[in-house]
């Protein structure tokens, strides 16, 4: 008697345990929503409907604000200025972080531990301290305004190297020495064993560049005056804050702008999810 | 040879953009230098004239601010979450999972200006919500006051969903057996959490604060794109003032002196995060 009432209370427990993980979940979920929802459907009211609101749902399936955003701003520009610098970054990380992170795992040398933390340990230099120094060095070297100040400071991080070495950790080496007896070279080697090998790596390695990439706003935001070699970050930015007095915010077309610079990114996620949370996560638990 | 070919490209590349820079700042937080005038050697003339600059200890408030609700919000929610995107009777795991962390990829600037709108005075869905509710429209954005409540919501909206991450691959770690073992001896599933989860969580835990503390001491973008860092300074971050002097004012020391403080800042409380850690690896 007393045992069943005991399991029955248990699992009335349980039942409510369930309902509250999953109440919590959805309620969060829904914040978590909003702000999406909102934008997208406020990139297809008219300017009436935004500045008068009724409902959250717009009228009509209205364009006018993807127009304007490609006729009145060089929105085209930004998408082509974003995309050459998120994928030439990307590249060239994925490059100089492979190269790196071979000779870390896959040979003895001289200094070989002290430049491994040392550069582990610049990973703990924050970005902010940069920004000063570099500005002034990029100045110096003609690249105010140019795609090319955006790119070459980022393209052998840290974190990247690190978490190359520890793919190749696990690329047994008999693969490379039967190669070599062959009398192969050790860059056919990085190249054609190496790499395809560790795919899984560089995949991780460059979605999370290519993400950060396409987001970074400090940097461009420092660097790029001219709005013709703006990325799609500070252009947006730049809609909302340089609105000449006494004329309304162009919030329409800037939500055109956000739905169209969000969508491309959270559908590369949701397809490549996995090596994303992998390189995360595998950069928590080292 | 070989192996020194493969790394000359990246510490190349470290030495001109990091160390050199990292090392360049501190040099320049001895100058005065801005405008057309040759760089000005002062000393330390910069670093006293910040401590009885105003606008800087009112950005080292917010910024407290920031790292207060990520490490105080952010932190403990994120462990909800995980455990609770982890939970065998959670329906529709992977949707929600891709609704948490679609943030992550998401534009910061894209995602706060949408938040920008929501808590627009006139035609906000926040005020329209409260409307509803007999509440005046209220000012969010331009009062000294509510100002940094939209930043810290947009705050919280971020890095939960990341920050749980981190949790999840915590909560994958523990060993499945002592969950069994507790099962047989009775426990309940609120009695596991508290003395299995929690405690099986704790080297992570701290780990995930320190890395929230140092991410959320260079904030930026938020405050930037919802109020600039007005009205009245009363949101501006330590990284929107460095921005400010030194960039939008150019007062390139000046900036860099903001820069050096902040990397000591941090600096420092990692070294007692180290501290932390081996405390805790002895008891």
């Amino acid at each position: 008697m007393i045992a069943q009432r005991r399991s029955r209370l248990r699992s009335f427990r349980t039942l409510l345990a369930d309902i509250s993980i999953n109440g919590a979940v959805a309620i969060g979920g829904v914040f978590m929503v909003i702000p999406f929802v909102w934008m997208i459907t406020a990139s297809f009211k008219t300017t009436t409907e935004i500045f008068r609101p009724a409902t959250i749902l717009p009228a009509s399936l209205n364009l006018e604000n993807y127009i304007r955003l490609f006729t009145q701003w060089p929105f085209a520009e930004w998408f082509v200025n974003s995309l050459l610098v998120a994928g030439s970054t990307t590249i060239a990380v994925l490059l100089f972080c492979s190269m790196a992170g071979f000779a870390f795992s896959k040979y003895r040398f001289r200094g070989r531990t002290p430049l491994f933390f040392g550069l582990l340990g610049s990973a703990m230099i924050p970005f902010p301290i940069l920004v000063i120094p570099l500005f002034v060095i990029v100045s110096n070297l003609g690249w105010t305004n140019s795609l090319v100040a955006l790119v070459v400071p980022f393209v052998a991080p840290a974190i990247g190297i690190f978490l190359m070495r520890q793919y190749m950790e696990y690329v047994p080496t008999e693969l490379l020495d039967a190669p070599r007896i062959d009398g192969a070279g050790e860059l056919r080697i990085y190249l054609q064993i190496v790499l395809p090998t560790v795919r899984p790596g560089l995949a991780t390695l460059a979605i999370i560049t290519f993400i950060n990439s396409w987001n970074n706003f400090l940097w461009p935001l420092v660097v790029i005056r001219r709005e013709a070699s703006m990325t799609l970050p500070v252009g947006m930015a730049n809609m909302l804050t340089a609105v000449s007095a006494g004329s309304a915010r162009p919030y329409g077309p800037a939500m055109a702008a956000a739905t169209l610079v969000s969508i491309p990114t959270i559908v590369v996620f949701l397809l490549v999810q996995r090596y994303y949370i992998a390189g995360i996560a595998e950069g928590a638990g080292k | 040879m070989t192996p020194y070919g493969f790394i000359a490209p990246a510490y190349l590349l470290f030495f001109t953009f990091m160390l050199g820079p990292a090392v360049f700042a501190i040099i320049i937080s001895f100058f005065r230098w801005g405008g057309l005038r040759p760089p000005e050697f002062i000393g330390l003339a910069n670093y006293e004239r910040i401590l009885g600059d105003e606008v800087f200890w009112i950005s080292v408030r917010n910024t407290a601010i920031y790292s207060a609700t990520s490490i105080f919000i952010v932190v403990p929610l994120a462990l909800f979450l995980a455990v609770a995107l982890n939970s065998p009777s959670l329906r529709f795991r992977n949707m929600w999972r891709a609704i948490y962390f679609a943030p992550i990829v998401t534009s910061t600037v894209a995602i706060s200006q949408s938040f920008l709108m929501l808590f627009s005075r006139e035609f906000g869905l926040i005020n329209l919500t409260l409307a509803r509710f007999g509440i005046a429209s209220i000012d969010w954005l331009g009062s000294r006051t509510l100002a940094i409540i939209p930043v810290i919501v947009v705050i919280i909206w971020r890095w939960t969903g990341l920050t749980s991450i981190y949790f999840l691959a915590g909560l994958q770690g523990i060993p499945v057996e002592l969950y069994d073992a507790a099962h047989v001896d009775g426990a309940g599933r609120f009695r596991s959490f508290w003395s299995i989860t929690l405690p099986q969580l704790r080297p992570m835990s701290l780990f995930v604060s320190v890395i929230v503390l140092i991410g959320s001491l260079q904030i930026f973008d938020e405050p930037q794109v919802l109020t600039g860092g007005g009205p009245s300074n009363a949101t501006r971050s330590v990284v929107q003032y460095l921005y400010l002097r030194g960039i939008t004012q150019f007062r390139l020391g000046y900036g860099a002196t903001i820069g050096f403080i902040l990397f000591i800042s941090i600096f420092v409380l990692s070294l007692v995060q180290m501290g932390a850690f081996r405390g805790k690896t002895r008891d």
